[in-house]
């Protein structure tokens, strides 16, 4: 048995898929394509897949991966794209499989660009605001945790964004912790930037990478 | 895909992924590539529009047809409705995102009742305007069909075109005619009245209705040359009739996620209540090869594992076994799993359960309907208590624990004693349980009683009968509830105003029109929903509009009285189930399609059940 990533970008339409839902497309591509991965032995048989780091619903991935394990070694593993993108909805493609080299676990930063704008703000005025609110040492906002709605103070995430442009949209680039034990997402961050504006701030985010702790890209 | 303004609101709804298409096996096609478009409106969610077989039996068959493009387009959830009027955005296609009213075609499914005030919402979501004299143009041509639509009247000021019966073939009809009408430039009221001369079709513009001074109908009368009887159109031969290869996979959850096969049209048993059972007579199977070449290509088109046998009764397919031996052998090898829904107690044997259990082991569901053998023998249900008590230890020798038994109160004829009845079989049930040797040991038994309200519906020998009012629904329920004296009964009863309302629009006519326009007025949708329906909301715009509801379902009929419906003919004769209903007085039954015929007048169209040989005549 081989333990297998599959590389794949979500996008389109399928940005707005749940992460059960992206689940449930995977299996049903994989057991259609017929790949020779090991199937889960209870009594409903199912391809067996796990995802290292789940998207947030509306983001889109460019560097998504999703792990199985290969009944045959020697399966050729850049077959894997071609057999499986058929079965797929347009908004995910698989562009690669290699062999799993780190653990989830490992994964410990992720790497987003987002574009901003507002009914209210052009992307000037966003990005002003946006360099005012960076300055700041405290800024609480309500996150949903499982003992309840806790303020926490998001100043130090917000120091690390970059800004990139304001064309259009306001666009930044952020890299934040991410993984099992430290994951900050970065819709709270624009949740900060709409408190401080009083104003709705749409988003349209992309996730580029994950990274292990030495900021190496995880594979 | 959708239009780049709903983008905004996606994330500000639950959910998001219902409302953007893009699924595996939509299909898009060029817009000026073809002639006419047509806009395959569900009256509900997208969950349970996109588990309609109907549905995507035509969106396929529709976009088979090169110069026809079929879409998607589902009632938007409260949240979603919200956020659209807020952002102005209109009601669009899955497929191309284009607002409704850029459609040739708005096409409605009609099967339940509590939808119509979403089908009204859904057209003005589109800036479709809502009446049919609004839209004067050869273009946002609205018409129905679907099991509603045997009494189209409730709706006759709003849709365009009803079609009557099975659509595979006159919806196509009527597209044709609809391209030829506008290659030479005709009019609407043109093109309506050579559509009325299709078979299976009804233009509601083109008929009158007068009523006497009680509110009964005085006289229906035809106009502009349309006919003065519509029949119902069917198809005869399920083995050269479409059937997609391949259904439009969702990427979010719905409810039925599975592949679906009909494996038969109509019913055998003619139960007194059932409408399907009366208006899709006489009963047409698939073969078995069919069957099972559908069910592989639709697995291998969707990467769907579970394969659903869809019809009224499965167990009276005449092949079942044979069907059930040819499907395993290749569903196994495929790990995919059987399921078959509507099993009758008289059905349920150990060779079908034993390939059911092979794969996958779910509840059992039968339908009993009623708790006393006199009442079920008045509906002609012919089930008798020994057949379900040894079906239930059959099945519990197999190890299941699980039984849902369904019945209906309110019923014609029916005592407090037959609803008694009702947590006596339920009780028989679980004693069952316990005399059974190889039950699942160590585990109880849950048997699930539940219990809906009889609505009369049209084109049944129970048509004329009063439906009880909400006090009368709710104290059968307690009747019912008091009588059960075990914990390992679950007893589940049916909302009664849901109900009562189902029960106005089933039996109504014209006259409801003005409260079904006054009810989208006012922003009514979702009626079928807890979220919100509102049923003093309801008789407050009855009370408002003049109408007295009971009219409808309080009252009991003449035989002789005209019937909103009765210029529909779904082949069945109207003297068949006026004896038929003297028969249920009696509590006499009447042996079913296979057994002997009973001459009810389906034999006109010399196929199915009707010509196949009988047992005992061989």
């Amino acid at each position: 048995m081989k333990n297998v990533r599959i590389w794949f970008k979500k996008d389109k339409e399928c940005r707005y898929i749940s992460h059960l839902d992206l689940n449930r497309v995977m299996l049903r591509a994989v057991y259609r394509a017929k790949l020779p991965i090991w199937y889960t032995e209870g009594f409903n048989p199912h391809p067996f897949i796990t995802f290292p780091l789940p998207l947030s619903l509306g983001f889109r991935g460019e560097a998504e991966s999703m792990d199985v394990r290969f009944l045959d070694e020697n399966f050729d593993l850049s077959n894997v794209a071609y057999i499986l993108n058929p079965f797929l909805p347009e908004g995910i493609r698989v562009y690669s499989a290699t062999e799993s080299k780190m653990k989830p676990g490992d994964i410990a930063f992720a790497k987003f660009s987002a574009k901003l704008y507002s009914d209210n703000l052009t992307a000037n005025e966003l990005k002003t605001e946006l360099c005012e609110l960076m300055l700041l040492d405290e800024y609480l906002v309500p996150k949903k945790t499982k003992s309840g709605i806790k303020d926490i103070n998001v100043s130090e995430y917000l120091k690390l964004i970059e800004i990139a442009s304001d064309t259009d949209t306001l666009n930044i680039n952020v890299t934040l912790p991410a993984g099992s034990s430290n994951n900050v997402n970065i819709q709270l961050l624009i949740r900060a930037l709409e408190s401080y504006v009083k104003a709705d701030v749409y988003y349209d985010i992309t996730r580029i990478g994950v990274f292990n702790k030495e900021m190496c890209p995880f594979e | 895909m959708y239009p780049k303004e709903v983008e905004k609101i996606l994330l500000k709804v639950q959910k998001p992924g219902k409302y953007t298409g893009g699924e595996l096996n939509a299909v898009i096609k060029n817009k000026s590539e073809v002639d006419l478009r047509f806009a395959f409106c569900f009256p509900d969610t997208y969950e349970v529009g996109m588990s309609h077989l109907g549905m995507k039996i035509l969106y396929s068959q529709f976009n088979s047809v090169p110069y026809i493009w079929c879409e998607r387009v589902f009632a938007p959830w409260i949240d979603m409705e919200e956020q659209m009027i807020k952002h102005n955005i209109p009601l669009y296609a899955l497929e191309s995102g284009d607002a409704l009213n850029e459609f040739d075609f708005i096409g409605f499914t009609l099967q339940y009742e509590l939808s119509y005030t979403n089908v009204l919402n859904m057209l003005r979501l589109g800036n479709v305007p809502v009446l049919s004299k609004d839209r004067t143009e050869l273009k946002n041509i609205v018409v129905a069909g679907g099991a509603c639509a045997s009494n189209p009247e409730p709706l006759a000021d709003f849709i365009d075109i009803f079609f009557i019966g099975e659509g595979e073939e006159v919806d196509l009809e009527v597209m044709e005619l609809f391209r030829a009408c506008r290659k030479n430039g005709e009019s609407k009221q043109e093109f309506l009245e050579k559509a009325a001369r299709i078979e299976g079709v009804y233009v509601p513009a083109l008929y009158d209705v007068s009523y006497n001074d009680d509110g009964t109908i005085k006289e229906f009368t035809p106009k502009n040359g349309a006919p003065a009887k519509i029949s119902k159109r069917i198809i005869m031969d399920l083995d050269s009739s479409f059937f997609p290869e391949s259904f439009v996979v969702p990427n979010v959850e719905i409810v039925h996620d599975r592949a679906v096969s009909e494996i038969f049209r109509g019913c055998i048993r003619g139960c007194r209540f059932c409408q399907a059972g009366f208006m899709n007579r006489p009963v047409r199977e698939k073969s078995v090869d069919t069957i099972s070449k559908q069910c592989f290509d639709l697995c291998k088109n969707t990467g769907y594992d579970e394969i659903s046998l869809s019809s009224l009764s499965s167990s009276d397919y005449s092949q079942i076994v044979p069907l059930l031996t040819k499907l395993t052998e290749w569903t196994d090898e495929e790990k995919v799993s059987l399921s078959l829904p509507s099993l009758r107690v008289d059905g349920f044997t150990d060779e079908i359960m034993s390939k059911l259990k092979t794969v996958r082991k779910a509840g059992l569901t039968f339908a009993p309907e009623a708790g006393t053998q006199r009442l079920r023998d008045a509906i002609n249900k012919n089930v008798r208590e020994d057949e379900l008590l040894e079906t239930c230890a059959t099945a519990f020798n197999g190890g299941w624990t699980n039984v849902k038994l369904y019945f209906m109160t309110g019923l014609p004829t029916e005592t407090d004693e037959d609803l008694e009845g009702i947590a006596n079989l339920g009780q028989a049930v679980v004693n069952t349980f316990y005399k059974c040797e190889n039950r699942a040991k160590g585990r109880g038994v849950n048997v699930t009683c539940s219990a809906s309200s009889f609505i009369p519906k049209p084109f049944t020998p129970f048509q004329w009968e009063a439906q009880d009012d909400i006090p009368e629904i709710k104290r059968k329920q307690m009747v019912v509830k008091s009588a059960i004296k075990t914990k390992k009964i679950t007893f589940n009863y049916h909302d009664a105003a849901t109900s009562f309302l189902e029960g106005v629009f089933a039996r109504g006519d014209r006259k409801l029109c003005n409260v079904l326009l006054k009810a989208s007025e006012k922003g009514f949708h979702f009626d079928g929903w807890n979220d919100c329906f509102s049923i003093d909301k309801w008789l407050e715009l009855f009370d408002e509009c003049g109408v007295d509801p009971l009219f409808y379902t309080a009252r009991k009929r003449s035989f002789d009285e005209i019937l909103p419906w009765d210029f529909i003919d779904y082949g069945v004769n109207k003297s068949f189930l006026k004896s038929e209903c003297l028969k249920a007085y009696e509590s006499k039954t009447t042996p079913n399609c296979r057994e002997n015929c009973s001459a009810c007048g389906a034999a006109k169209y010399k196929g199915g059940v009707c010509i196949e040989k009988r047992k005992n005549m061989v």
